[in-house]
Order: structure tokens, then C-alpha cells, then sequence
């Protein structure tokens, strides 16, 4: 007898061998320095975009609830040491 | 789309109903009142009707249903198997069509 096996998907498209599910990203977010070492800032102009404190906040500058470091006010920027192993941003003012 | 065509005492099925990736209800519905209305009517009668899947690759692309048999209950069957996949045309607009051709 040439009975037919049931098989639920009979009419189901069969997705292409080895196709992944994978392939998404997020767009990148510009993180990083956005003033240099020796530059005049104005008050409030952003220094550092990061996530969590690669840099901690040094003399005249304020951080963001997003660790994002600012200036506070006009002057100089300063990329220097913190400790042992950290670093930290400063504005001197000119 | 599933496109059903009927002509007379033979049904040919092709396409894919492409309801969903992955739980597709409409082709598993599809499936399962096909399936076992071809079963039920070999169960009566042995030789009542000829199907033939043709595959490409892992996919079906056509299935072909020729009813040889005029015993009345498998045409009962064929018709309620009919009737069941108009009902699901009706839900199903974009994934099943039923075209009568004779």
C-alpha cells in the first residue's frame, strides 16, 4: 500500500543549508578621545566618550552619567597618569 | 502560496504556504488534511487514487493526487479534503489558493 508518511512541514520551505542566524551588529557608537592633549577647550566641551571610566575625571572636569568626561571650564587639556595604572583628564585653565 | 488547482479528478499542489519560518501552522495544516485523506482512501480501497511528490532537493514542489477510483466514499473524502482546504483559503488568503480549473 503507497501510504503517505505525515510529515507536518510538507509544505514548509526548507531554509538554505547552513544559513545562520547570526549577522547582526549594532552601529558603532564614537567612543573615545574628542579633544587631545595640549588643546584649548571651552567650558562644557566633551573630552572622553566610554563606557564605564577607561579615564577618570581630573582637575575642571565633570563626568556624565554615561562616564562621558567634560570640560568645566576654558583652558588647556591634560592627559595624565592616576596612580599606578589609571589615567585621567584635566583642564588647566590658560 | 499554496496554489491548489483542481481539474475534474486531479489535484496538483505546488508552492509553500510561507506563513512562518519556523512554526508554519498554515503548511503543517495543509499537510495533515492531505496526508491523511490520501491515507484514508487507500485504506478502502488500495489503488482508489495515484499521488506523486516531486522534490527539489529537501523541498516538495509539486504534489499531484489522481483519483482513479468512483467508489463513493473516497469521493467523499477527496470532497471533504476540498472543503477543508477552502475553509483554510478563507482564513489564510496570502498563504493558500484554491483554483478550479474544469
Amino acid at each position: 500500500m503507497n501510504f503517505m508518511k505525515l510529515n507536518i512541514q510538507l509544505f514548509a520551505h526548507v531554509k538554505a543549508q547552513g544559513s545562520t542566524r547570526n549577522g547582526r551588529d549594532s552601529r558603532g557608537r564614537r567612543l573615545g578621545a574628542k579633544a587631545s592633549d595640549g588643546q584649548t577647550v571651552s567650558a562644557g566641551s566633551i573630552l572622553y566618550r566610554q563606557r564605564g571610566t577607561k579615564i577618570y575625571p581630573g582637575v575642571n572636569v565633570g563626568m556624565g552619567k554615561d562616564h562621558t568626561l567634560f570640560a568645566k571650564v576654558t583652558g588647556v587639556v591634560r592627559f595624565e597618569r592616576l596612580g599606578r595604572d589609571k589615567k585621567k583628564v584635566s583642564v588647566y585653565e590658560a | 502560496m499554496i496554489k491548489v488547482r483542481i481539474n475534474k479528478n486531479k489535484i496538483v499542489m505546488t508552492g509553500h504556504a510561507e506563513y512562518a519560518e519556523e512554526n508554519d501552522i498554515v503548511c503543517a495544516a495543509v499537510s495533515s488534511i492531505v496526508t491523511t485523506s490520501i491515507n484514508a482512501c487507500l485504506k478502502i480501497e488500495a489503488n482508489s487514487l495515484i499521488h506523486k511528490e516531486i522534490y527539489e532537493g529537501k523541498e516538495l514542489s509539486k504534489l499531484t493526487i489522481e483519483v482513479t477510483s468512483d467508489n463513493k466514499s473516497i469521493l467523499l473524502i477527496v470532497e471533504n479534503m476540498i472543503a477543508m482546504l477552502e475553509e483554510l483559503a478563507l482564513t489564510y488568503k496570502k498563504n493558500i489558493k484554491i483554483i478550479k480549473e474544469d
